[in-house]
């Protein structure tokens, strides 16, 4: 540091520490990205890419590689019943998560939006069930859909159900109705909290010019809160989406998981594609590493699939946003054009009075929130 | 029959080599070393499931100076997932020494290098522990438990029935001396009609004790290959067996590891349990409270046994000669007289079965029953035949797929033949090479 501000007795020093500077400058970027990149190489890149070599040789946990077989490891999955019964059940478990955590998420964050006392205190709350590890809250929902836990004994009690059984181990759609519920309890107030942060950024003028329009409280949230947020409601559903499809913990531990559970029930009722991969490639017995990677593949594709419907979506969504901003440059032009009229009129009154009550366009300031609630009205 | 003969052949000569190796390689298998002071370690790794007597690990440490770290898993199924992750990535996360379950043991040793070779300890074992703790003639696992199989029922619930009243007569209820699968069935469909909870916890217990009294089950003994399931009379029939049980709804459907297991003693689901000697202790942790359970001396088809394991040691661990002695040490007779005080767990040692300590303790669950009494009676009445049949590389596969045909029924979820039926699709599905 000295080299710089002192003048230097030795030449040398000097070279050397401009060498220096000029590496630091050169090199170091590149360093301090360097750990996420090696990260990603070790951890996500050399597994992928891995993964098609194994997907399509015969491979086996212990004896490891074995004969190439070309895509026979991919027909071998697409043709076992319990690869797309575990697709059903997947997405049926998404939305039994997805539907009903959105449809919360969003009502407690108009909620929290609202002029609360203690608002930290109810903020902090929603993120409580968050901090619940995943496999704690399996293990405690588990129980509670148990035949001896909270909910199956009272629904006797009230008639609705009929034998001693707990109906959420064997019916189909009831099992993933609990899972879906460990997924809301979860992730709801995650979610809450990112619509909150998105609903504080909509311009309070909005609330208020269509308070004065009349709008009630009701018609706000579907007219102004909801069309404002909807670029986050994009991003959430897109990561819920990702999450929920790989969703592992919940469906490995609920029934347990001890000796002869974890496999999705007996009739592979709440078995999803990643358990299902789990129990090919390093579950008993099958010891399938080839199929199970194939069923990786497959799946990623699935995924990939959805992702670009979703990416479609969010497209076409911003792009008829974005023809808002281009009917205002057009009313912006018409007021401008207006306004040198007006100003033109000013020196000939006559003309001013002409061009006044012929408005077609909203006054210069105002025009953007108008628009976008009526856009968002006839939605 | 001509299988049995031909099976039990096999465990004899395999029983006979492993003696003859160790005379002629005097113990010296594939420890590399001998266990001395100078590659003594500080400490040594043991992974099991089930709880150690202190004083065992104690009176080692005494002797060696090695402290035994216990790494204890939850259940079996746990500790054969670490086990297995670490065989196929060259002993990553290993311990010294592992307890392997007798039902995965088969996929365990299925490289045999992975195991270092014991020296033989003559005349500890009965012989047929010694043959299932063997790999090619070579010993790669000391015996610590056999799990002789009873019937734990609560002679409160059956006496409410009018049933029974006490273990004997429990034992004439399920058929006496000449009880079978049928008749212990059929004492289940009598209990239910007039009792308010079910005969037994779930079925696929009972089913796969069944399972093991096959002499070959699911694979032919000399290729190793999978029977065509569809066609394999005598698992269908035992599997049809157990199925109409199981629409009878003599079970709660309820197996050991289930999360409600323990609610079930509790709650007083269930009147009766197919219970190996090593479940004594988990059935007194259980049903802690609930008076009136017992042990039966009888058992259908003469008896049989279900689990068991056995103390083995990596080939790659840093420390296999001490190891080694580990493994030997939690082996011995004396050490098997504290795991059964500790755990319930019944001994596979001759000097063990016979001993005082274990044949007169009377259990204070069990309404002061002796019973290490009763279950070596009922491995000494089992005899061989407790050793179980063929069990080749998928055999633990098939019968998880065929038990889970039995849960199918017991969850209404299916008929007995709509359950035999997705199970073969199933096997199909899977796509064996079969045997013919």
């Amino acid at each position: 540091m000295s080299t710089r501000s002192a003048v230097p007795p030795d030449a040398r020093r000097v070279g050397w520490g401009q060498r220096l500077s000029r590496w630091d400058i050169k090199v170091s970027p590149y360093l301090y990205v360097s750990p996420f990149f090696l990260l990603f190489a070790v951890f996500g890149a050399f597994p992928l890419l891995f993964n098609v070599v194994v997907a399509v040789h015969d491979w086996h946990r212990r004896a490891g590689m074995g004969d190439f077989v070309g895509l026979d490891n991919f027909t071998w999955v697409l043709r076992q019943p319990l690869f797309w019964r575990s697709l059903e059940n997947t997405f049926s478990i998404f939305l039994w998560g997805a539907v009903p955590q959105l449809v919360l998420a969003l009502l407690i964050a108009a909620v929290l939006d609202q002029n609360l006392r203690v608002r930290t205190f109810w903020r902090m709350s929603v993120l409580v069930p968050f901090v619940v590890m995943p496999v704690a809250t399996a293990m405690i929902f588990g129980q509670v859909f148990g035949q001896f836990g909270l909910l199956v004994p009272n629904l006797h009690e009230l008639g609705l159900l009929t034998g001693s059984d707990s109906p959420f181990f064997t019916d189909r759609l009831l099992s993933h109705m609990a899972i879906g519920s460990m997924v809301v309890f979860r992730w709801t107030g995650y979610n809450a909290l990112i619509f909150l942060a998105a609903m504080q950024a909509v311009p309070r003028e909005l609330y208020e010019a269509s308070t004065v329009d009349g709008a009630g409280r009701l018609r706000q949230f579907f007219s102004v809160t909801l069309p404002s947020i909807r670029p986050t409601m994009i991003f959430v559903t897109l990561t819920m989406t990702i999450g929920g499809l790989q969703i592992f913990d919940e469906v490995r531990l609920y029934d347990g998981g001890g000796t002869g559970g974890g496999k999705g029930g007996a009739d592979n009722q709440w078995t999803t594609v990643v358990l299902y991969l789990y129990e090919l490639g390093f579950g008993d017995w099958q010891d399938r590493l080839g199929q199970a990677a194939a069923v990786g593949w497959i799946f990623a594709m699935i995924i990939a699939v959805f992702s670009l419907v979703n990416f479609l979506l969010t497209r076409s969504i911003s792009s008829s946003r974005s023809r808002a901003p281009r009917v205002t440059r057009a009313q912006h032009r018409a007021a401008v054009a207006r306004a040198r009229a007006v100003a033109a009129a000013s020196t000939r009154p006559e003309a001013a009075a002409a061009a006044a009550p012929g408005r077609d366009g909203p006054p210069p300031d105002a025009p953007v929130h108008d628009t976008d609630v009526h856009e968002g009205a006839s939605r | 029959m001509r299988i049995t003969a031909k099976s039990a052949g096999a465990v004899a000569f395999a029983a006979v080599s492993a003696l003859a190796l160790a005379a002629c390689g005097g113990g010296g298998g594939g420890a590399s070393e001998e266990a001395g002071e100078d590659n003594k370690p500080d400490k040594l790794t043991v992974a099991a499931w089930m709880d150690f007597p202190q004083e065992l690990l104690d009176s080692f440490e005494e002797e060696t100076g090695i402290e035994v770290v216990v790494n204890r898993f939850p259940d079996g199924a746990s500790a054969q997932t670490v086990l297995r992750n670490g065989l196929s990535s060259d002993g990553a996360g290993l311990s010294d020494v592992h307890l392997v379950e007798l039902d995965w043991w088969t996929e365990m040793m299925a490289v045999p290098e992975d195991w270092a070779k014991l020296p033989e300890v003559p005349d500890r074992w009965v012989d047929w522990k010694v043959a299932q703790g063997s790999v090619d003639g070579a010993i790669t696992g000391y015996g610590t438990d056999i799990g002789p199989l009873a019937i734990a029922f609560n002679q409160d619930m059956l006496a409410g029935t009018g049933l029974a009243t006490d273990p004997e007569s429990f034992g004439e209820l399920i058929g006496g001396d000449d009880a079978t699968w049928q008749t212990f069935l059929d004492a289940g469909r009598q209990y239910v009609a007039t009792s308010d909870n079910y005969f037994v916890d779930s079925l696929t217990n009972a089913f796969q004790a069944a399972i093991n009294l096959l002499p070959d089950a699911f694979e032919d003994p000399e290729s190793g290959l999978p029977y065509d399931l569809a066609d394999n009379t005598e698992v269908k029939d035992l599997f049809m067996m157990f199925a109409d049980a199981a629409e009878d709804d003599i079970s709660a459907g309820i197996a050991i590891g289930h999360a409600d297991w323990g609610a079930g003693f509790q709650n007083r689901q269930w009147a009766s349990v197919v219970t190996p000697a090593w479940m004594t202790g988990i059935i007194a942790e259980n049903a802690d409270g609930v008076d009136g359970w017992r042990i039966a001396s009888t058992f259908p088809e003469g008896g049989g046994n279900w689990g068991g394991s056995f103390f083995a040691v990596p080939s790659t661990g840093p420390n296999t000669a001490w190891a080694i002695e580990l493994a030997d040490y939690l082996t011995t007779p004396d050490a098997a007289i504290d795991w059964f005080n500790e755990t319930g767990q019944f001994p596979s040692q001759l000097e063990a079965m016979s001993a005082p300590e274990i044949a007169e303790a009377e259990n204070p669950f069990f309404g002061d029953q002796r019973v290490g009494q009763i279950y070596g009676d009922l491995a000494a009445a089992a005899g061989d035949a407790a050793a179980g049949g063929y069990r080749g590389e998928n055999f633990a596969g098939i019968q998880t797929l065929v038990t889970d045909g039995i849960r199918l029924v017991e969850s209404d979820s299916a008929t007995a033949e709509q359950a035999w039926e997705s199970v073969v699709a199933d096997f199909d599905a899977l796509g064996f090479e079969t045997a013919d």
